[in-house]
């Protein structure tokens, strides 16, 4: 099931990239860029979680540690 | 999505153990996702706000980037492969536990202040669907009812959220960093077309893509009113500086004390490359394209400027980058100010912090001169940076004591305590000339002279300041540790 997730959700980020990639070279609209990014988008939250989570996040406990970032 | 793989122990008052070590895909994950963040929509715009031209603000950010990696990997992880200690436990051997307190304090003001900018960024997501009046590029002051209502709840939310607990977030922000730098991508990708289609250039080799970058993306010429003219220098020093606090101050200590080998600050290249290169320059994208559109419309919004290039995902983005950011630096705020009233619960103390940062927010002259703010947040750490490199390569060569505050027992090492102090002071004197001369001579005070050798004396612009304000603080704290260690006659 996971390599299943893991596909897809690279399937959205590809659906995040590549319209506009495809406007930028003039071969789609930007209205047609907008709903597909909105549709990968969701598609990748959906998804994301459950295709590349694992365990705790690093980040969680450097935190306590290091001041952030600035721009 | 950076690595799982965490210690469980923090290591705050011991050096990090090789068992406890991180590899270097690690630190590549984690600066490429924690360098694109709200705030990088705000300044890309600024830059184009300044004046900027092609050859300035590509150049100068690549230099100013090479830069900053470069700070990392020769002033940082050396220290920090080597010391494997926290940025805290480190000065506090060196300064001492009050000193330290007093570190923190200025430190926790300025990230309340930075997160203020990240929640002013997401409540500019709120006005593309409220239609209430936002502020202008040079708005200082909370701009009516629907601005200081979105603040307040984008705020509030991200408040209660950070005092709760961080690790919902943390998820949160690991699982959409790659989707977030694809999306300020195509922010540029986008933006580049339309400036194609509207300006009817036809690309077909990099001179013609070089020429719309000069006569149309990043046309140079006056800046917008109230902003400072940006050149080469500016961006150059923006791009180096704009994380001057983790790596000549020395912050990231903290992260890299786990690294494996000191060459691993090289790591930082993801962060400035995704997010201080080409985030910034598909954020200045959309603010051009807005100008172009319309040379009255300065304001630098990112809600509307995302939802203009790509719809409701633009604006998810934005809601998401400001969101994720704010809310980890509120809570480093908090522990910030949890170690100075330690008996004051950990909630009540974010909570109070992300109230400050809220009403910080809600004043847009934060977020509309960040530029200017990013240089003081690292102008005002720097110098503890500068005592910690000092205190580790030359003191003891120099015939001194190392770490003196641990030696000596003493809870405020004055020569680091001044030398932080007076570099700031020296930094600001150099930023205010100007205004201090004239204060002066309405006073009739005229020590400060006006002319040079024929050169007019006017102030050091904040971008210029810490280079060399670090050099200062190092001169100051050898010196004054000189004085101090021979006083104090550590036995």
């Amino acid at each position: 099931m996971r390599p299943i997730l893991q596909i897809i959700s690279i399937l959205a980020l590809l659906g995040t990239i590549g319209p506009p990639l495809i406007f930028l070279v003039g071969g789609m609209d930007v209205d047609a860029v907008k709903r597909l990014m909105l549709i990968a988008t969701v598609l990748w939250f959906v998804v994301a979680p459950f295709a590349w989570e694992r365990g705790k996040p690093k980040q969680e406990e450097q935190v306590t540690q290091t001041p952030g970032e600035s721009g | 999505m950076s690595d799982n793989s965490a210690p469980k122990n923090e290591y705050e008052r011991e050096p990090v153990p090789a068992k406890a070590l991180l590899g270097f895909k690690s630190f590549v994950g984690q600066y490429a996702g924690e360098h694109c963040a709200g705030t990088e929509l705000m300044i890309g715009p600024l830059f184009v706000a300044s004046g900027v031209g092609a050859f300035d603000v590509l150049v100068g950010l690549m230099v100013g980037n090479v830069l900053a990696v470069l700070s990392w990997v020769f002033l940082t992880t050396p220290i920090a492969t080597r010391a494997r200690l926290t940025l805290y436990y480190q000065l506090e051997k060196i300064c001492g536990r009050q000193l330290v307190t007093l570190y923190n304090l200025a430190n926790g003001v300025m990230f309340c202040f930075l997160a203020g900018a990240m929640i002013t960024v997401s409540a500019t997501a709120v006005g593309v669907w409220f239609d209430f009046p936002m502020p202008g590029l040079n708005d200082t002051m909370p701009k009516g009812v629907g601005w200081v209502t979105s603040v307040l709840v984008v705020g509030g939310l991200i408040s209660i959220v950070a005092a709760s607990g961080y690790k919902m977030v943390a998820r949160f922000a690991n699982i959409a960093a790659p989707w977030m730098v694809l999306v300020f991508v195509a922010f540029g990708f986008i933006a580049l077309r339309e400036f194609i289609n509207v300006t009817g250039t036809q690309i077909h080799s990099a001179n013609d893509l070089w020429t719309l970058a000069t006569e149309h993306l990043w046309k140079g010429g006056d800046p917008q009113p109230g902003k400072v003219k940006f050149t080469f220098w500016h961006v150059m020093f923006f791009a180096w500086f704009c994380n001057m606090a983790m790596h000549v101050g020395m912050s990231d200590l903290s992260v890299f004390r786990f690294a494996k080998h000191s060459w691993y600050g090289i790591a930082s290249f993801a962060g400035m490359f995704v997010g201080h290169f080409l985030a910034w320059l598909a954020a200045s994208l959309l603010y051009a394209l807005q100008l172009h559109h319309d040379p009255s419309n300065d304001a630098v919004l990112p809600g509307p400027l995302a939802y203009n290039a790509a719809g409701v995902a633009g604006v998810i983005c934005v809601i998401i980058a400001g969101w994720t950011t704010a809310n980890p630096t509120i809570y480093r705020a908090g522990l910030a100010f949890q170690a100075i009233m330690p008996n004051k619960s950990r909630f009540a103390v974010t909570l109070a912090t992300g109230a400050l940062a809220t009403a910080a927010g809600l004043f847009p002259a934060i977020a509309m001169q960040l530029l200017g703010f990013v240089m003081l947040y690292g102008m005002v750490l720097m110098p503890m940076g500068a005592v910690i490199f000092v205190d580790f390569y030359l003191i003891k060569k120099l015939g001194m004591q190392d770490n003196y505050a641990e030696h000596s027992g003493i809870p405020f090492n004055w020569a680091a305590g001044l030398a932080w102090l007076l570099t700031i002071a020296f930094c600001l004197f150099l930023v205010y000339y100007t205004t201090i001369q004239d204060y002066l001579a309405r006073i009739n005070i005229n020590f400060l002279p006006g002319e040079l050798w024929g050169m007019r004396l006017t102030g050091v612009q904040i971008y210029f300041v810490s280079l060399p304000g670090w050099f200062i603080a190092v001169v100051l704290y050898l010196v004054l540790s000189k004085l101090v260690q021979k006083k104090g006659a550590l036995a």
